[in-house]
């Protein structure tokens, strides 16, 4: 079993889909969270400066969310049965980061009545669109998953980042025209070895 | 044979990692494009109402990553094993972080304001990638981004930094010569070069 280290800050951010993987698959690692203080004795360390980062065996570092997630899927089963579905579930995980990017300027917002107003253009022009399509297609593919017949990675990212920070901002309101979606995160969360992570995780603002 | 159908703008934009990595190959593609007029009579029939897309004997595959990703792997462009599949993976991703900052530059419309957004995105965001992908890239040793030989992750920065410089002057990756280098012989790469000189020209 190699040795995992994930370098991030405490927080959940864009490191916890990768957490949400392992914890999920049940392979052990070393979560080492930092505090923002702390963040310059570490950075330079980093190859481009930037966490998360992952650490294997001690000696090679992997950089960037979604490649850290998407390595760890693959290593652990998490990926899909075939090119295809693994072309599928990086599809949706790349939806899943344009929507988290679509709510990072309304996060930064320090005006709260522009801010809501802000976190409501998103959530229309933005997340509902995207939501009205993602129901169609897990409809489609019948079996309550985004991608073949069991879960993937992809539905872990879309519980990760619908639960923080899209849930967080915007209440389960978000899903009323997405029940099947909406199910499908329950799903995700009531997993045994997810729950208990959430249950025990340090409790973060993000 | 399979069959791939690329629909995307009659851009570079988003859609061209993925063209580069079938011309690299020498696969054979409908290369479909529209202009923006056009744009609401596609838009419907995609995944998330997005291109590009592209359809695999009529199977559709969104999301620009994705797709030049998916293609990579099935021909032989990906990387030598898993870890280096990986590496080619994040090196895409620094890329599509580069490509979203460079939005609100395009979009502004006030040619002072322009050139301050930009001046401010080299320095505080390209300047420290490049430093640390200098680095990274004498690391490796090989003149590629990952591993001996080249990878999608090469033809991305080529296809970010080479338009980067057309337009904004090749002072951008002056202090990168390893860069400079990787991003000139791609440039020359036969296939690349025929197809570069044969594209339609495209303001993006």
């Amino acid at each position: 079993m190699p040795g995992y280290k994930l370098y991030y800050f405490n927080v959940r951010g864009r490191g916890e889909l990768s957490r949400l993987i392992l914890h999920y698959a049940g392979v052990p690692f070393d979560d080492f969270r930092f505090e923002g203080k702390d963040w310059p004795a570490f950075k330079s360390k980093m190859p481009f400066g930037q966490v998360p980062v992952l650490e294997v065996d001690g000696e090679k570092m992997l950089a960037q969310s979604h490649t850290i997630a998407r390595y760890l899927a693959r290593q652990h089963g998490l990926a899909g049965q075939n090119d295809w579905e693994q072309s599928q579930a990086d599809m949706y995980v790349d939806c899943i980061y344009d929507l988290h990017g679509a709510m990072r300027t309304p996060t930064w917002e320090t005006d709260p009545v522009k801010q809501k107003e802000l976190f409501d253009k998103v959530n229309q022009d933005t997340i509902q669109p995207h939501l009205e399509k993602v129901e169609q297609h897990l409809v489609k593919n019948g079996g309550g998953h985004l991608v073949g017949q069991g879960l993937t990675w992809a539905d872990i990212a879309y519980y990760a980042y619908f639960t923080t920070p899209i849930m967080t901002r915007l209440g389960g309101e978000v899903f009323s025209k997405a029940p099947q979606l909406k199910k499908l995160i329950e799903t995700v969360g009531n997993n045994p070895n997810i729950k208990k992570y959430v249950e025990t995780r340090p409790v973060t603002s993000g | 044979m399979v069959h791939y159908k690329l629909i995307y703008f009659n851009l570079r934009g988003r859609g061209e990692l993925a063209r580069l990595v079938l011309h690299h190959q020498e696969v054979a593609f409908e290369d479909f494009r529209f202009e923006r007029e056009e744009w609401p009579k596609y838009k419907a029939g995609t995944p998330f109402g997005q291109v590009p897309v592209l359809e695999v004997d009529g199977k559709p595959l969104a999301q620009s990553n994705a797709i030049a990703r998916y293609l990579a792997r099935q021909h032989g462009l990906a990387g030598q094993n898993e870890w280096e599949q990986s590496q080619a993976d994040m090196y895409v991703d620094c890329i599509y972080d580069l490509i979203s900052g460079t939005r609100p530059i395009i979009y502004e419309t006030d040619k002072e304001k322009q050139k301050e957004i930009l001046q401010k995105f080299l320095k505080e965001t390209v300047n420290p990638h490049l430093e640390k992908l200098e680095q990274q890239l004498i690391k490796n040793g090989t003149g590629f981004l990952v591993g001996k030989s080249i990878t999608w992750a090469d033809l991305a920065y080529y296809s970010f930094f080479s338009p980067m410089t057309e337009r904004f002057g090749d002072s951008v990756i002056d202090n990168s010569p390893h860069l400079k280098k990787l991003v000139e012989h791609v440039a020359n790469i036969p296939q690349i070069k025929k197809y570069v000189e044969t594209r339609p020209k495209t303001t993006l």
